[in-house]
């Protein structure tokens, strides 16, 4: 009865941590060199700040997923994962919501702040934030249910003595 | 002489209830909904409008007037409906905490509160981020991409967003205490009708 519950965590947060680890790599390796009215410039991830919160969150996320997997089941730190975890959620969501708002702005513009869209010089640097920012999507929808069940399970066996 | 035991053992038990608790999560309740309640009319009336002389034919000058809204920005727009449901849910939560002590569900009334405030602080958490980073793509602009920053024509546009983004932060922070306050009100669950007193 309990092997199936630890596999399925196991599962679920071997899943987180391959798509923060995606994300991070994706968007760190997103750059493309384009000309914007005869200028040529480098469209990188560290131009926007957003971007950078958005790759040292996930990576933050990452080392953390990484080192969680190697804590053995019933010990007293399973408590403190249950705390971290539900800060760490509320980080990702913070640094994907950021990073969604600019990423919007590089495709679509902005037109009454008169900034044009930059997607239609650097295509493959937009496909690449775009493949970036869905990984991280993965990640966050992934660690919502790792988080519920998580809580189930840590609170199934309290509320089993009330009957 | 076990009935006055087990008086004793009752009324001590009474006086041990988290009746101090309460009157806390209340009032962090009802300053977190003033907070998302003035994020929310701040960010939702953020208006500006500029004439400006674009060109000069003769001697009539031609002016052009441009406004800011907040609506021209998406998330700005998400800012406002999040931090606009944070404060239902915290009106909600307010009015329930006060009224409607009987209501419950099975037993799992705590859960719900509990679950409730988590993803409220989803919430505004992506809403306060999303919001704060535009602000800050508008004050400084990106020399990568030829933005240039709106925050010197738009003033008071500029500081009336800055003034609901710091409202919707101390908000977060409000309900992230919050939310911990209902978990552990979750956790330490009393069981007020267990008769089983006798060990």
């Amino acid at each position: 009865m309990v092997k199936p519950k630890r596999l399925l965590r196991l599962l679920l947060r071997i899943i987180v941590l391959g798509s923060t680890l995606a994300a991070v790599i994706i968007m760190a390796t997103s750059h493309e060199k384009g000309t914007f009215f005869a200028l040529s410039y480098e469209a990188k991830y560290s131009d926007t700040p957003a971007f950078k919160f958005f790759v040292i969150a996930n990576a933050i996320v990452t080392v953390y997923g990484f080192l969680v997997l190697f804590i053995p089941s019933e010990s007293q730190l399973w408590g403190l994962v249950l705390a971290l975890d539900l800060v760490f959620t509320m980080l990702l969501i913070s640094s994907i919501s950021a990073a969604l708002a600019v990423a919007q702005v590089g495709k679509k513009g902005n037109s009454s702040a008169g900034w044009l869209p930059v997607c239609g010089q650097v295509t493959k640097y937009c496909n690449q934030v775009t493949g970036a920012l869905v990984a991280g999507f993965i990640a966050i929808i992934t660690y919502i249910i790792l988080l519920l069940y998580s809580i189930y399970t840590f609170l199934n066996p309290l509320l089993g003595k009330n009957g | 002489m076990a009935l006055q035991n087990e008086d004793k053992l009752e009324v001590r038990y009474s006086s041990l209830q988290p009746k101090p608790k309460k009157w806390v999560l209340l009032m962090l309740r009802l300053l977190a909904f003033f907070a998302t309640a003035a994020a929310t009319v701040v960010m939702g009336l953020n208006k500006e409008t500029k004439t400006l002389v674009v060109a000069t034919v003769g001697t009539t000058p031609i002016k052009a007037t441009l406004t800011a809204k907040f609506q021209h920005t998406p998330a700005f727009v998400f800012f406002v409906i999040a931090n606009g449901l944070a404060s239902i849910h915290n009106l909600v939560m307010i009015m329930g905490d006060l009224f409607g002590q009987k209501l419950d569900y099975k037993g799992l009334r705590l859960a719900m509160i509990a679950i409730l405030d988590m993803m409220t602080v989803a919430l505004i958490s992506g809403g306060a981020s999303a919001a704060a980073f535009m602000a800050e793509l508008g004050k400084n602009g990106n020399s990568h991409a030829r933005w240039n920053s709106i925050c010197d024509k738009y003033k008071t546009f500029c500081d009336h967003g800055g003034g609901a983004l710091i409202a919707s932060f101390a908000a977060l922070i409000l309900m992230l205490i919050i939310s911990v306050m209902s978990i552990i009100k979750l956790l330490i669950k009393p069981k007020p009708d267990s008769t089983t007193v006798v060990p």
